[in-house]
């Protein structure tokens, strides 16, 4: 990547430095605390509370510091207390074999991710770059399909799967994801909508197929998009829950949110693990934080970025 | 038609994608091989662990894999389950759940197993073997365990009172003044200012500590939250039980009773209903604001698991009749209708509700198993852990339970009875207006 | 430079919408590029739906036959109160979220696009979106509690009288909003702050050498340009508003009495809990009907399949 800084930001920096306005930007600077202040604190809370010990969270329930500091929640969550002694914390009983959830989940988001956004990508290009008749009436019906409640979806796709004799194989796990998202087609569309044409008309005077426009061209124009989908896409399918534990029950092919969810209340009026379970959030979460700090940048730079090749 | 469509479908994707699809080989034969067990309870895991591994030992050719799913999620994936034909074979069944599947056939009837294999019901506390008896007469399932209900008390906020331990185990209720339970619960409630409820000057819009906690408002059970009261009144919730075709909410009886439960509210004694939704009674009680939770047996776990708080627990009151009441609840294990391998399904399900499990569940002292020397053993396990549980065994070794109301519809009567009931219990109607809801639960069964 | 520039002329600029080489067309070239997401459309949707729509003209429990009713379940439901409680609800909810969520996450992408360009502020705002929305509402639930959560905890140390966020009718449904906005604002941020830049620079060059002033520069050039996208986080926020659904399950249920028995909530009541399959299908088939209008409409005033560039 040659070209990393953006013109547009630069310049309009530049500008801003010229006029005497710059309590405009500490107010801004303000509200950008406060929103990331918001948008963090309760992450204090949710390490406060994994620190702590189940028994005596309700009893310090406004100490701000951990009540009775401790890190079995986090062996629970790795699996590495023995079902005696996670009870014994106000833990479940249940096994959990955090190395492979982590793997599944890992595959789950990686594939359903890296399929979606290409598969949609290729559609979108389709309802955006190419004319044909219907057009329209076909896009409308694919940007219905995320209006359709869930609740329609799920029985009728588990039995599919499971007259593909598909469940409880990671196949089965993405295969309902793996061909689009109706919302990564839209969000595609709305881009590539704004793209210039000039390019591809030219590279189209040039003899150049749609197959070459739509990889050379369109794809790493829409670089920065493409990140962005791709980044939100794989926290969505990281996140999913209903879905995989309704396909995915056996051990091998369990994923994160259905392992950890025994940290939830199990039984009807009890109260859920919360030091586990917020361990277990914290835990989970850091795979893609982790994600985003690699990619992070990249995503950043290319998206002041659009040369073409 | 519809499954053509989609199997049609389904083969088409399957060649896009050039899978081969493969279907479980399913020849094995009735009584040996794998079979699927859920619970949802995680507390229990560890026991039915141990019992699915003495059943192999005893039983070679069948193993039992045993999974765990909690409550939220339980119901669903069964339902899905049942749907799709991969329901597990054997699974903990709920009072509330199983005339649903009942009427579905989705469950095993029993009776011709436990006839031939001569399995003793009566070795199950009385009545609990009658509870999952369907009103085609025929067994739907072997009782695991039951519960009941009573007070969990905060014993230093009890003592600082002046309350001992006699005396809670001693109290008076009746719906007119709310007898001696009544006092009790306002001598603990105590104000910003450090007055208690009883005395002059007491500030009911500051309350730092209520004499009684609140779960919710019940719906139409109340099972931990009014049925211990209003069973002491001769009121029962439905015209017979189990199978009852006519609920009661409408007997002045009962709404009597509800508008002094109702009332604690008013008088600054329980905490409103809007500020209970959010952390269990159990959390609130732990952080002292309320002194007398009445709640279910199978909370001890969680009240005795509080770091630094002394808990008590006192049999529920005597009530109108002069005896107590709490309502009895039991769960049971029942076979998947569906299973393919009926056998071996049987012999678990006898097998969990046998001695040898309930023995092993007994051991680990979370539930009362249902036979009786278990449930005896359960006790003698809860004393070993300084947990003195007779609070919930007397009652049934005094014979003052009363069964969980069971009737069809469960659902839509608690559709109707839970915004009913929170209207009441939030103040906002007066108990008489549940004669209107009774109207509508009653037109269910016609 | 090798900026790729925008400014292509208006003649050369072809509105989507328009046909102008009709007759030609790309079918043949279409249909490969959306043959992959065809499949998936078809067999894990459109069947779905079609089996939905079938489904809500029956009486069907799910575990027995569905039987055909005809139109018996949609009769009921123009008399059900609850239904057009579940209705004016969710509309309340929708409203807040959509209000709430774009006007920050506008604000806070610009933000993030002129003054704080940093990844980790960018890292930070989405962090809560990290988090599954079960576990949101549950963390929420907790910290917001009556008796024993810090942030009743913290209003009752300044004096102020303390909130049953999720017990009291008027808060239930605004703090539902408000815990769906704070795991969706960065992330509404995110997706605007990706349309910003794709917005041309030499625009605001123009702009600047012509002595807009910024707001000027944001009416005249940012807004338009960004219609696309703004149409796009409308949509989706108002489309995922209406289904809102997790949250209530785990906290309210619904409650109290029935201030938040949101849409979706009643027909997974009745679809599942009460096992009236048929009649929670003729819901879901109304609420579909619902957003797609409420989609085409928005469609249509922000012109969201058109771009202004020019």
């Amino acid at each position: 990547m040659t070209t990393t800084h953006a013109p547009a930001t630069s310049r309009v920096k530049s500008t801003r430095r010229r006029r005497p306005i710059n309590w405009r930007k500490s107010g801004a600077w303000v509200l950008v605390a406060i929103a990331v202040a918001v948008s963090v604190l309760p992450f204090y809370w949710v390490l406060r509370t994994a620190l702590s010990t189940n028994g005596s969270l309700a009893t310090n329930a406004s100490n701000l510091l951990p009540a009775d500091f401790n890190l079995g929640a986090f062996k629970r969550v790795f699996g590495l207390q023995s079902p005696e002694e996670a009870i014994a914390d106000g833990g479940s009983g249940a096994q959990i074999d955090f190395w492979i959830y982590l793997r599944n989940s890992v595959l789950f988001a990686a594939i359903t991710t890296a399929s979606a956004v290409f598969f949609s990508a290729m559609a979108a290009y389709a309802f955006a770059r190419l004319r044909w008749r219907g057009r329209n009436v076909v896009f409308s019906l694919f940007l219905a399909t995320m209006m359709v409640p869930p609740i329609f979806t799920a029985l009728p796709n588990f039995l599919l799967i499971k007259n593909m004799g598909l469940l409880n194989s990671m196949l089965g796990l993405v295969l309902p994801y793996i061909f689009m998202t109706p919302f990564a087609i839209f969000f595609l569309r709305q881009f590539f909508l704004n793209m210039s044409r000039e390019v591809e008309e030219a590279a189209k005077l040039d003899g150049a197929s749609h197959l070459r426009i739509f990889f050379q061209i369109i794809l790493p124009n829409a670089a920065a998009p493409l990140a962005t989908l791709a980044l939100l896409t794989f926290i969505g399918q990281w996140n999913e829950y209903f879905w995989p534990l309704l396909v995915g029950q056996d051990e091998s092919v369990r994923v994160l949110t259905v392992g950890l969810g025994v940290f939830k209340s199990q039984s009807p009026q009890g109260a859920p693990d919360w030091s586990g379970l917020m361990a277990a959030t914290l835990v989970s979460a850091l795979p893609v934080l982790i994600l985003f700090a690699i990619f992070g940048k990249k995503i950043v730079n290319s998206i002041g970025f659009s040369g073409i090749k | 038609m519809k499954k053509k469509t989609i199997g049609s479908l389904a083969a088409a994707a399957a060649a896009v994608l050039a899978l081969s699809a493969c279907g479980g080989g399913s020849s094995a034969e009735a009584g040996k091989g794998e079979i699927n067990y859920w619970l949802w309870d995680a507390n229990q895991l560890p026991a039915y662990k141990q019992c699915a591994e003495d059943f192999t030992k005893a039983n070679p050719d069948i193993t039992v894999k045993v999974t765990q799913r909690g409550w939220d999620d339980y119901w669903g994936t069964l339902t899905n389950g049942f749907v799709a034909g991969t329901a597990p074979d054997v699974f903990t069944d709920h009072l509330g759940k199983y005339p649903e599947f009942i009427k579905n056939k989705q469950l095993l009837a029993l009776d011709d197993a436990v006839a031939k294999d001569n399995v003793d019901t009566g070795a199950y506390n009385a009545g609990l073997a009658d509870l999952w008896v369907g009103e085609d007469g025929k067994r739907y399932g072997l009782p695991k365990d039951w519960d009941t209900i009573a007070l969990f008390y905060n014993t230093k906020l009890a003592t600082d009172a002046g309350v001992s331990a006699a005396q809670m185990a001693d109290l008076t209720w009746n719906p007119d003044d709310g007898g001696s339970y009544e006092k009790t619960i306002a001598h603990l409630t105590v104000d910003k200012n450090g007055v208690r409820g009883d005395e002059a000057g007491f500030d009911k819009n500051n309350v730092e500590v209520y004499g009684l906690g609140l779960t919710g408002s019940g719906s139409g059970q109340g099972q931990t939250e009014w049925s211990y009261l209003t069973g002491t009144t001769g009121w029962t919730h439905t015209d017979k039980n189990p199978w009852g075709k006519k609920f009661n909410y409408d007997d002045p009886k009962f709404q009597e009773s509800i508008d002094w439960f109702a009332g604690l509210v008013e008088k600054g004694y329980m905490p409103k209903l809007e500020t209970t939704v959010g952390a269990s009674m159990a959390d609130t009680f732990a952080a002292g604001k309320s002194v007398i939770n009445a709640n279910g047996s199978w909370m001890i776990g969680q009240y005795t698991g509080y770091k630094d708080v002394q808990v008590g627990i006192a049999p529920t009151p005597k009530g109108v009749s002069g005896k107590r009441a709490s309502m009895y609840n039991g769960l049971a294990d029942s076979i998947y209708a569906g299973t393919k391998k009926p056998e071996a399904a049987i012999k678990w399900v006898e097998y969990l509700g046998s001695t040898a499990c309930q023995d092993v569940v007994a051991s680990k002292a979370v539930v009362f198993p249902a036979i009786t020397t278990s449930a005896d053993k359960a006790v003698e396990a809860f004393k070993a852990k300084g947990v003195d549980v007779t609070a919930f065994s007397q009652q049934v070794d005094d014979g003052t339970t009363f069964l969980f109301p069971i009737a069809d519809n469960a659902a839509k009567v608690d559709g109707i009875m839970k915004p009913a009931m929170d209207a009441v219990v939030s103040g906002k109607a007066p108990a008489s207006s549940l004669t209107a809801a009774n109207e509508q639960v009653n037109a269910l069964f016609k | 430079m090798t900026t790729l520039t925008r400014n292509a002329s208006p003649a050369e600029q072809v509105l989507p919408g328009t046909r102008r080489r009709r007759g030609r067309g790309d079918v043949k070239i279409a249909l490969f590029f959306i043959a992959p997401a065809m499949i998936g459309f078809v067999l894990f949707y459109l069947v779905p739906t079609l089996r939905g729509i079938y489904l809500s003209f029956t009486e069907y429990s799910i575990l027995g036959e569905p039987e055909w009713i005809g139109v018996a379940n949609y009769q009921a439901i123009a008399k059900d109160p609850l239904f057009w409680n579940a209705l004016g609800v969710t509309t309340q909810y929708v409203l807040i979220n959509i209000v709430l969520q774009t006007a920050l996450a506008l604000g806070l992408a610009l933000l993030m696009h002129r003054v704080a360009k940093s990844t980790i502020i960018r890292g930070a705002l989405l962090l809560p979106y990290l988090m599954a929305n079960v576990i949101a509402a549950l963390l929420w639930f907790w910290l917001l509690d009556y008796q024993i959560g810090i942030v009743n905890f913290l209003i009752d140390s300044i004096g102020l009288p303390k909130i049953a966020f999720f017990g009291s009718a008027e808060w239930a449904i605004p703090t539902q909003a408000l815990i769906n906005t704070w795991r969706h604002m960065g992330y509404t941020a995110l997706l605007i702050f990706a349309g910003l830049q794709s917005i041309p620079s030499h625009l605001y060059e123009v702009a600047n050498l012509d002595g807009a002033s910024p707001m000027q520069t944001f009416r005249k050039i940012t807004l338009p340009l960004l219609r696309p996208v703004l149409a796009l986080v409308l949509i989706v926020t108002i489309i995922g508003s209406f289904q809102v659904f997790d949250t209530v399950a785990v906290t309210t249920q619904g409650g109290p009495v029935n201030a938040s028995r949101v849409l979706q909530f009643y027909i997974y009541q009745k679809a599942f809990t009460e096992s009236d399959f048929g009649y929670g299908s003729a819901l879901a088939v109304i609420l579909f009907a619902i957003l797609a209008i409420v989609a085409f409409i928005q469609m249509k005033f922000l012109k969201g399949n058109e771009s202004d560039l020019d």
